[in-house]
């Protein structure tokens, strides 16, 4: 509880640091509502050139990119010391401020990086996901909301993770990180359409490596009444978990990574 | 016990050398950064760290703060194994870097104080009585509500040391804190590392190569080279040891008269005096100023003060450093 209070503080905090330079804050905060609503203009000119893609509708279709597009800025948003900041406090040695404090390194990393910026892309998934929900006629019920609720909060865990991966190669001081975007930034552009549109072997990356097709494409097909594969309904609740494994898993692997910093000081 | 124990410390670094040309892989080599420290500190003690760079101070002052963890070799501070028991430990030092923050850099410094509350648990009364405390004595009170990036570098080396000391460490490791900093500020930061030893037994142990903060402060210095530990003892002695030259200002009442001194002992002529130059080995300085008095009244005398700074100097020269 106590950990809790500390991260909000610390958040509170670095959103009136940004507020320190208004103008600044205003004018990346516009260019990313410009560049978070082209993407969306993208799948806008799809539909309206095919009207479905593999048998999902253009309402469909917007609603994965709003789940997608708010599962990943709210990541970006609250978990910016891992998903951005991170080769920085190692490269300037704020890693080490951390190691001195009683508390745990990956804690006080998310303290102390926001990107409030991503409200703009943020208020774009949400207008996404209004629009497919109405257009696809979906009927709202408790398990649905909920289902919604950890769709996107397991997808967020998932995305933590995934950026992790680019943490721990940072501390190893291994510069090129290409390979971690695919899977990051290129899983966010890919998994905003869902995962059947996608031949095998994409299909597995996003299913098995990164398993955004766990976190979000099936519990968010199950409340469009189009349940992914046709698996029964309670997969729509438990393969989302998949995003905690992730999670938990690179959080071993980074605890592992400090050992390593700890005893090489790189 | 004593309550810092290090015994046998070792430490080695692999370096990746670059890349030559027409070789695949690049070179690597080990640096041994620190080869068989041992030393032991009592609480309370005000203890001086120097070596030149590259020595394997900060390597040391990492390991004893728990961030590194060490090849070789064993450490207790307080009964604790620092990288062992790092978050126990670390409740109990404050750590203050030369050259980087521990702060936040946009916000008023007391938010960034008010974190740090949070971080390390502090019961609110105690942050409010400790926080009043500090802001006194290292005159803070004005520039509370200022955003670090704003504060001059001496501000800033205070506002470091409050935030380190918040939460009443045992042990507080300071990394050249004077670095950079104007005379008054470092005098000022100096008297208040005194009055918090003082007044709390906090032990200090700081690395520096401002000799002027080992003189002022440390009752104990300890030189590191090469990664071994060459000294340990008082900063007299440590003087004592090497032989450098001294110098001596001397004028007479009536005119000049002739000198007979040694021939080791560097002279020349001043317009009412001489200045003369020495070395320890060659002449003691009672020896000296006895042969001076025998040739004339004297009227003035100045012992040039030992240039600390340039003993150290030969010193590291002399132990090939």
């Amino acid at each position: 509880m106590n950990t809790l209070k500390l991260y909000f503080k610390s958040i509170g905090m670095l959103l009136r640091s940004h507020l320190q330079y208004p103008e600044s804050f205003i004018m990346q905060t516009l260019a990313q509502l410009v560049m978070e609503g082209g993407e969306l203009m993208v799948v806008i000119l799809i539909v309206d050139r095919f009207q479905s893609l593999k048998g999902w509708s253009g309402g469909n279709l917007y609603f994965f990119f709003g789940m997608m597009s708010v599962s990943f800025y709210l990541t970006e948003l609250f978990g910016r010391g891992i998903t951005g900041d991170f080769p920085m406090m190692v490269r300037t040695g704020r890693l080490d401020t951390f190691l001195v404090r009683p508390r745990g390194v990956l804690t006080q990393v998310l303290c102390a990086g926001t990107d409030p910026r991503r409200i703009t892309c943020i208020a774009v998934g949400t207008a996404a996901l209004i629009m497919g929900s109405t257009l696809s006629g979906i009927s709202w019920n408790l398990l649905k909301v909920i289902a919604l609720a950890e769709s996107i909060v397991m997808s967020c865990l998932l995305i933590l993770g995934l950026f992790m991966i680019e943490a721990v190669f940072s501390i190893f001081s291994v510069k090129s990180v290409e390979l971690v975007n695919a899977i990051t930034y290129g899983g966010r552009s890919a998994c905003q359409y869902p995962v059947d549109v996608y031949p095998l072997p994409l299909r597995a990356l996003f299913t098995v490596i990164a398993p955004f097709a766990l976190t979000l494409h099936v519990p968010a097909s199950w409340i469009l009444d189009r349940p992914l594969y046709g698996w029964p309904s309670w997969t729509a609740f438990v393969t989302p978990l998949s995003g905690a494994a992730v999670f938990a898993v690179m959080a071993a692997v980074f605890r592992l990574a400090m050992r390593h910093y700890r005893s090489t000081g790189s | 016990m004593a309550y810092i124990e290090v015994d046998g410390l070792t430490k080695d670094f692999i370096v990746k050398e670059k890349r030559q040309k027409g070789k695949l892989l690049r070179e690597k080599k080990t640096v041994h950064a620190l080869r068989g420290v041992s030393f032991a500190v009592g609480r309370g003690e005000l203890v001086g760290y120097i070596g030149p760079n590259g020595a394997g101070k900060s390597t040391t002052v990492k390991i004893l703060s728990g961030i590194l963890v060490p090849d070789g070799g064993e450490v207790l501070v307080g009964g604790l194994v620092p990288w062992k028991e790092r978050r126990e430990h670390v409740k109990h030092i404050g750590v203050v870097f030369g050259q980087r923050s521990q702060l936040w850099w946009d916000v008023p410094i007391v938010d960034s104080y008010s974190l740090l509350k949070d971080i390390y648990r502090i019961p609110e009364g105690d942050y409010e009585a400790r926080l009043k405390e500090l802001t006194q004595a290292l005159d803070l009170e004005p520039l509370l509500r200022t955003p670090l990036r704003l504060l001059s570098l001496g501000q800033r080396m205070r506002a470091e040391l409050c935030g380190s000391l918040l939460h009443r460490p045992e042990l507080l490791f300071l990394d050249e804190p004077t670095i950079g900093l104007d005379a008054v500020s470092k005098l000022s930061l100096r008297e208040f590392l005194k009055w918090e030893n003082k007044e709390y037994g906090t032990t200090v142990m700081l690395t520096t190569h401002d000799m002027e903060d080992i003189e002022a402060l440390c009752s104990r210095v300890m030189v590191l080279g090469h990664g071994q530990k060459l000294f340990d003892g008082r900063l007299p002695d440590l003087l004592a040891r090497f032989d450098t030259v001294r110098n001596v200002r001397v004028k007479y009442a009536a005119a000049l008269p002739d000198l007979h001194l040694p021939d080791d002992v560097g002279w020349s002529r001043t317009e009412d005096g001489f200045e003369l130059s020495y070395r320890l080995s060659a002449l003691p300085t009672a020896k000296l100023l006895s042969l001076l008095e025998e040739a004339g009244e004297i009227s003035e005398l100045t012992l040039q003060p030992e240039n600390t700074d340039r003993l150290i100097a030969a010193m590291y020269k002399e132990l090939d450093l």
